[in-house]
């Protein structure tokens, strides 16, 4: 589903991601890992497009996406899903409207059909009768679940979430957590989130990449990580955990 | 020193680039027909009710001040009917185009580039890409294009109401009557006076709406940014305005006398 070859990547003249390579399956769950500006967003960011890499190549679904043109992309995005670090939400829509956005951009549905769907995914988000409220009302928690909400509306195959449990107390990122991983089930999609959170990513991930220094440190399912004698992984794993 | 200086010049050109290309991007988007009419229609409401009031206040004051001056200056050359054409053509050629612009930047131009300097720093440019959907067509082009069709509008109100405080004041203070004054004024105007005025003003309109969108859409760094960005937004399009004005002056005198 997702294939990264040999990914470089620089910003402000600073290596950020270096011979990054990795496969994905469909419908496979996997959290990267890493210390705060490790290049983790960067990361999740050339999956969708919004960087271009400056060697290497990423493919989604057999389409090396760095080919495409920006309104070939755009295209593309449509059957992905972002969720942003902080829900990025239009604060001149309501919760329903942003939703919305999404079906009515892409789909030729009626109003009705949209205004179905959105309590639909609203709903698989624990969020339903919150629709005529502005994202300054919400929670982060709420906006982070508005914003998944909109990530998966169009039904997407491929779903990346930024730091979705980050500012949220352990309860509601365990929530979080959990709703993701039913959230991708429900919608079959493939889903790649970023976080610091080792607990829930070991609990919902199928695999774990982790990222130091540029590269990729680690790969592999929880317990082969838990296992791992890379000294920085060990060194990861017993700050977190501790 | 002297890298540092290159390293400034190149980075300045570099963003001149960016912005004549960002230009480019949207009058292509307009020429092709992608536009957001609701959109459009919003903003226009948005960025008019933001300016009018302030318009219209400032034209009044502006039209009381120059047939003041005005009656007062030609009284002593005994010329004080000509006062009704002093303020029409002053309004028309120069004062309205330029001071509604000017305000227009402030207050419409700012709101656009803390709106989208805001949206930016927020990642929602990037979301509405991430969606699929085309930020300068969504975002830019709606707000560029409401900017071009609500600035002459203002003028023409800003006309109007400079006239009408020319007027107060010359039935006031100057004792002329009130259908010598409003004939005078018919016909001091051409074509070229009013046409001279609305091409600058369109002008201005298009230097204002490129600015105050390419700061807000390239903001950076977080709250602070959006100030920085709105400020130096208003300030080039204050340099801009002026500017071009006095070049567009020459030009139309050139051509039109």
């Amino acid at each position: 589903m997702i294939k990264v070859e040999g990914l470089y990547k620089e910003l402000g003249g600073q290596p950020v991601l270096e011979d990054i390579s990795f496969d994905i399956g469909t419908g496979e769950i996997i959290a990267v890992l890493g210390l705060s500006g490790a290049g983790k967003t960067v990361l999740l960011k050339h999956l969708i497009g919004l960087f271009r890499p400056d060697k290497g190549r990423v493919v989604i679904d057999g389409v090396d996406i760095d080919s495409l043109s920006e309104d070939q992309l755009l295209k593309v995005r449509c059957n992905m899903g972002y969720l942003f670090q902080e829900g990025a939400l239009y604060d001149f829509m309501d919760v329903f409207d942003n939703v919305a956005f999404p079906l009515r951009e892409h789909t030729k549905l009626t109003g009705a059909e949209v205004a179905s769907r959105v309590r639909e995914v609203l709903k698989l988000v624990d969020l339903d009768g919150i629709e005529s409220k502005f994202p300054g009302e919400l929670s982060g928690g709420m906006k982070k679940r508005v914003g998944l909400a909109r990530a998966i509306v169009l039904g997407a195959k491929v779903l990346l979430c930024d730091e979705p449990t980050s500012g949220l107390d352990p309860i509601r990122s365990h929530d979080i957590s959990d709703l993701i991983r039913h959230v991708s089930q429900q919608i079959g999609s493939t889903t790649v989130m970023t976080s610091h959170d080792v607990n829930n990513s070991f609990r919902i991930a199928t695999r774990i990449i982790i990222i130091n220094e540029c590269r990729i440190a680690a790969i592999g399912t929880a317990e082969q990580l838990k296992g791992s004698q890379v000294p920085f992984v060990r060194e990861f794993l017993q700050a977190t955990t501790a | 020193m002297i890298p540092r200086l290159l390293k400034n010049t190149l980075g300045h050109l570099r963003s001149i680039g960016e912005a004549i290309f960002f230009l480019g991007d949207i009058i292509s988007l307009i020429f092709r027909g992608r536009i957001r009419w609701d959109d459009v229609l919003n903003q226009m409401y948005e960025q008019g009710v933001q300016s009018i009031v302030v318009v219209m206040l400032t034209s009044f004051a502006t039209g009381t001040v120059l047939g003041l001056q005005g009656f007062i200056t030609l009284q002593r050359f005994g010329a004080k009917e000509f006062v009704a054409r002093l303020v029409v053509l002053s309004l028309l050629r120069e004062m309205s185009p330029v001071f509604t612009a000017l305000i227009f930047s402030g207050k419409a131009g700012a709101g656009i580039t803390a709106e989208l300097g805001t949206m930016n720093t927020q990642d929602q440019i990037q979301a509405t890409r991430a969606m699929g959907v085309d930020p300068v067509v969504f975002l830019v082009v709606p707000r560029f294009l409401a900017c071009v069709l609500v600035l002459p509008a203002l003028v023409i109100i800003s006309e109007i109401l400079g006239m009408l405080g020319g007027y107060m004041i010359a039935i006031s203070q100057a004792h002329l009557p009130g259908a010598f004054y409003i004939h005078e004024t018919m016909q001091a105007v051409g074509y070229v006076d009013f046409f001279s005025g609305f091409i600058k003003v369109v002008f201005f309109a298009i230097i204002v709406g490129w600015i105050c969108c390419y700061q807000g859409f390239f903001t950076q760094g977080g709250a602070t940014g959006v100030g920085r960005f709105t400020t130096k937004a208003v300030a080039y399009s204050y340099i801009a305005v002026i500017l071009s004005n006095a070049v567009l002056t020459k030009i139309i005198l050139t051509f039109w006398g």
